[in-house]
């Protein structure tokens, strides 16, 4: 059976217009280099992704962030900025930077960019100018010292690459101050015009129609004597005066930081809910592969017992895999071992502290538990972020380079080069995967649309039923007591619009198919006889639903403690199934081996709604 | 207190006889003989709850009644459960006699006269119900247990809980207050452990991982060496807190071993023939230290402990089994309560290869043992890294070992199986 893909019919705008859109979204990350070559130069571009466009809309996700774009010398995949007000010239231009960003607000896709703010590349004229003297106008645009011994409490982030944070310069004959690559020297923040620079940075790409960023390296932009140069005070103080300037002049676009530390550390980034609107949850992550290993659920329910509460109009932004190596920075040694030991058997799968290999290998190809793990992400708390390819279940190239590993092309089809584009191989950024398990040949886009079976076309429903909950975005959680320790039980809570909550209960019973001309995201439902009633409810209500995973690798017994939810009916959500009401007594669900269910909670008042009668 | 009369001593006694019956008193063929000792009237009218001390055949029980209006609609806690226990007449005319701590509208009444907390508590369900005690859970907001079978003082295990807690031993359900008359426990309420799982669950989990696959402990995804160590970290902390709470004493090892050795002769004498065990005892005699002893839990293994998101927690303090009697706040050696843990890991690495090969669970003895080896070790490394455990155990950690070695053949002899069979 093949199926067309057709676009879920969004209109136009923004899906979301509240201010609090972020707290519902899904995220998908997308490297412009890997995705799309429009003009068969072996690198991808603003125009392919722009070509690509439909395939998103159709996959369901809300907001792209572009991975760096800005020109740079590519020593550190475009992390290191030579020129912060352009578009490297592979890539396109401005013009079609802005033409992709029209193009993904007219269907109801926001986009936000990367943003370097601590450093830049060792290219940028900024740089070459303040490290040809000491004298001239840019000579304290960057840290210079004469010595390599100050601020020694500074860790070195990259310890298998760097041995200081201090590299000498020969023309200046001075270090200058680096907190990653050597390449890529620290801009001095306590230089005003450095801070109104980047500011001004911001509303440059805000004005182009951005609806944010994603702040790199976020915790190191100050440094400070006796400190080690993290999450410094003048550090929150400058996010403030950025966040300052979106609340006065871009409401609705947002900033998400990236600042790898323990929850409690990184809510600070928060601030009063002043400072940034999404921060990473990094710890989170490790612990979900972590759990399905141990097959217990506490080092999830650990870590999200130490997640401090969010203050009004925050999220956290979650994951699985990254463009990054999967960091084992937040975890202890022992866990570190034991997660090389599981994960990283090949030494090669190493990188920095952590592993350089995508979702589907560390799992061995385990669709299962990729589900597991997608089921979890999507139903935690926090806004998830799909790296690019992962909803294909794409592999890896441990053989590349430092992250390269994991950033191959997409795979578009099983045509040459896997789809992504026509220059001759030897003209690509990178070989694409053509090994006989996750090559192109057996692993695309195009296989797997056609497919209804396929993981692409699982994600897609996922994201579509997520919709259907929008408290899996912001509503409380509440983790069940549950004897079982290899089964994770919560319940999440929340009052939600009423058309939302209810209409995927209507069209599950009516038998509406998502790819129909109805259109499911325009609620077309709400023209058919169901109006009237619609019209006759309260314009929102409590929505609760309870999702239930089997951490185990076998087929689990889980007894869910339930009686404070006794008379409610779980009705399953894929399949809009009713299950036995909740009684007094702990509520029995049988999970296959990687087995998750959702339901959603329909108190006895709402069976027949949930009925669909 | 109230009086009873004779036609009300007897409509008591009946419905008691009824109560032993549920609650595993009727022992032999013989009617028990029972006496009513007294009953406070914890409510009063329609609904009501009678609390019932009876001698029952030298035994002290204790039943918590609840009156109702015949007709009246009840919820019970469990579905298909016979809490109804007969009737009785009193001024207020005849009465439905059900299990109050069964109903869900006198359970909370219940514990709002053990609290002195008289909001509503949420709803109740219950957790466990055996012949050591009835515990319910109210919205996870109190745990309450109301023990059927009383000690004539107080009850150990909750002597021990409270003891625990003032010494600021965290690792437990914090009590919140005790049902206590005349010198007695009745029961007591506890803030509920939330997210627990018992420590036996989560070692099954780790053996069935580990017994589906062909490799070593280390190897498998579910090891459990990591619980282990957290495990021992934890019980080292409980015997440092019991040392503090209840003082130490000491005993000499030759007379322990006296009394294990005896222990295997009666037992079976096949474990005296242990290889390496008369050279391991010989040299703890020659030794001929003398160990420190405490109040120890009593009866310690993964089925008294839980995993929770807080780490691992000291879930049953009420050692001896169902009826008092059983064994009694002694002093011993804490290294037993470390056998008890590690006896209690050969046990469940023998029934998770019953479960998996139950014709053959001999296939899999090799990575049972080495599954308990590890597990060991790692349990000690936490134990005997406790700060303050060094005053109560031997310096020696060779002697550690070769100690808990001896004990956990004891409790081989006593339970008839042996570790590493």
């Amino acid at each position: 059976m093949t199926t067309v893909p057709t676009p879920l019919n969004r209109g136009d705008g923004p899906q979301d217009p509240s201010s609090t859109w972020f707290q519902h979204a899904v995220f998908y990350e997308v490297l412009i280099r890997g995705f799309y070559d429009s003009n068969d130069d072996g690198t991808g571009d603003l125009r392919g992704l722009r070509e690509k466009l439909d395939y998103l809309e159709w996959l369901g996700i809300d907001c792209l962030w572009l991975l760096p774009f800005y020109p740079s010398p590519f020593r550190d995949g475009g992390y290191d900025i030579s020129d912060f007000f352009n578009v490297h010239p592979d890539y396109g231009t401005l013009g079609e930077l802005v033409g992709l960003l029209e193009d993904a607000h007219r269907r109801g896709i926001r986009v936000i960019a990367d943003l370097v703010m601590n450093h830049t590349s060792d290219q940028h004229p900024w740089f070459i100018e303040s490290r040809s003297s000491r004298d001239n106008p840019k000579a304290d645009w960057f840290v210079w010292n004469d010595d390599d011994q100050r601020w020694p409490e500074a860790r070195v982030v990259f310890t298998d690459v760097e041995r200081s944070n201090w590299t000498w310069d020969d023309t200046r004959q001075q270090y200058y101050w680096h907190r990653f690559y050597s390449h890529q020297p620290d801009l001095n923040y306590e230089n005003p015009e450095v801070a109104d620079t980047m500011v001004d940075l911001v509303r440059f790409w805000l004005d182009l129609g951005f609806d944010g960023f994603r702040l790199d390296a976020v915790p190191y932009l100050f440094q400070a004597d006796g400190t080690a140069g993290e999450h410094l005070p003048e550090t929150h103080a400058f996010i403030r005066r950025i966040r300052k300037q979106l609340e006065a002049d871009y409401p609705g676009r947002i900033l998400l930081a990236e600042a790898n530390g323990w929850p409690s550390d990184v809510a600070d980034y928060f601030g009063n809910g002043d400072e940034c609107h999404l921060c990473f949850h990094f710890p989170l992550m490790p612990r979900l592969f972590m759990a399905v290993r141990r097959e217990q659920r506490y080092p999830i329910t650990e870590i999200l017992s130490q997640t401090p509460e969010l203050p009004p109009g925050c999220q956290w932004a979650t994951f699985l895999r990254n463009h990054d190596e999967l960091t084992l920075e937040q975890v202890s040694d022992e866990d570190r071992d034991y997660l090389f030991a599981e994960y990283a058997k090949d030494p090669r799968m190493k990188r920095h502290m952590g592993i350089g290999r995508r979702l589907a290998p560390l799992l061995d190809g385990n669709r299962r538990l990729a589900e597991l793990l997608y089921s979890l992400l999507l139903s935690l708390p926090g806004s998830p972020v799909i790296y690019y390819g992962d909803e294909l279940l794409m592999g890896d190239n441990i053989y590349l380079g430092d992250r390269d590993s994991v950033r191959t092309p997409m795979q578009w089809s099983p045509d040459r080069n896997g789809g992504f584009s026509r220059a001759d191989f030897a003209q690509l950024y990178l070989p694409p995967l053509m090994d006989p398990v996750y090559g192109f040949a057996a692993v695309n886009v195009e296989a797997q649309q056609r497919n209804p079976g396929s993981f692409l076309h699982w994600m897609r429903q996922l994201l579509i039923q997520r919709r259907s909950l929008p408290i899996l975005g912001d509503g409380a959680m509440e983790i069940l007591d549950c004897p079982n320790p290899s089964v994770l039980g919560f319940v999440r809570t929340g009052v939600v619009d009423d058309v939302t909550s209810t209409s995927t209960a209507w069209r599950g019973w009516h038998g509406d198919e998502p790819e129909t001309g109805l259109g499911w995201g325009q609620w077309g439902w709400a023209a058919t006889a169901g109006a009237a009633e619609a019209a006759a409810r309260p314009p929102s209500r409590t929505q609760a639903a309870l999702c239930v995973h089997n951490l185990s690798r076998f087929a689990q017994p889980a007894e869910l403690l339930l009686s404070r939810w006794s008379g409610y009916m779980p009705v399953e959500v894929l399949g809009r199934v009713p299950f036995p009401v909740i009684g007094e007594d702990p509520y029995t669900v049988t999970l296959g081996p990687y087995g998750y269910m959702w339901f959603e909670l329909f108190e006895p008042s709402d069976d027949e709604e949930a009925a669909g009668m | 207190m109230l009086e009873l009369d004779a036609a009300w001593r007897s409509s008591l006694t009946s419905l008691m006889a009824t109560w032993v019956q549920k609650h595993g008193g009727a022992r032999g063929d013989t009617e028990p003989r029972i006496e009513i000792l007294e009953v406070e009237e914890l409510v009063e009218g329609r609904p009501g709850i009678l609390d019932v001390l009876a001698n029952v055949d030298g035994e002290l029980a204790h039943a918590v009644l609840g009156l109702r209006t015949p007709g009246e609609e009840v919820r019970f806690v469990r579905s298909g459960d016979d809490a109804v226990l007969g009737l009785h007449e009193d001024a207020l005319g005849l009465g439905m006699v059900v299990d109050a701590l069964l109903d869900t509208e006198l359970a909370p009444l219940v514990l709002a006269v053990v609290t002195g907390d008289g909001g509503d508590p949420g709803a109740v369900s219950l957790i466990a119900d055996d012949d050591s005690g009835l515990t319910l859970l109210f919205s996870e907001r109190y745990s309450l247990t109301v023990f059927p079978w009383l000690f004539d003082r107080p009850h150990p295990g909750v002597e021990l809980l409270v003891a625990l807690d003032e010494a600021g031993f965290n690792h437990l359900a914090a009590p919140v207050a005790l049902w206590r008359r005349g010198g007695r426990d009745l029961g007591m309420v506890q803030e509920p452990m939330a997210g627990a799982a018992a420590g036996w669950a989560l070692a099954l989990t780790s053996l069935r991982d580990l017994y589906a696959g062909d490799g070593p402990p280390e190897d498998a995804g579910g090891d459990f060496a990591s619980e282990a160590r957290a495990l021992g970290v934890m019980t080292g902390r409980m015997h440092v807190s019991l040392e503090r709470a209840f003082g130490r004493r000491a005993e000499n090892v030759a007379a322990r071993l006296d009394i294990v050795a005896t222990r295997l002769r009666t037992e079976d004498p096949s474990l005296l023939e242990t290889p390496g065990l008369a050279t391991v005892v010989e040299a703890l005699r020659t030794a001929g230290t003398r160990l420190t002893t405490i109040r120890t839990h009593g009866d310690f293994g993964l089925e008294r402990v839980a995993r929770t998101d807080q780490g691992w927690m000291v879930a049953d303090t009420m050692p001896g089994g169902y009826r008092p009697g059983g064994i009694g706040p002694e002093f011993r050696s804490p290294l037993e309560d470390v056998a008890d843990m590690f006896w209690s890991f050969h046990r469940v690495a023998l029934a998770a290869a019953l479960e998996r090969e139950p014709s053959d669970f001999g296939s899999l003895i090799d990575q049972a043992k080495a599954w308990e080896a590890r597990n060991r070790r790692a349990f000690l490394v936490g134990y005997l890294a406790t700060a303050g455990i060094g005053g109560l155990v031997p310096a020696d950690r060779e002697m550690v070992r070769n100690l808990v070695g001896v004990l956990e053949l004891e409790r081989a002899a006593e339970r008839g199986s042996r570790p590493g069979d």
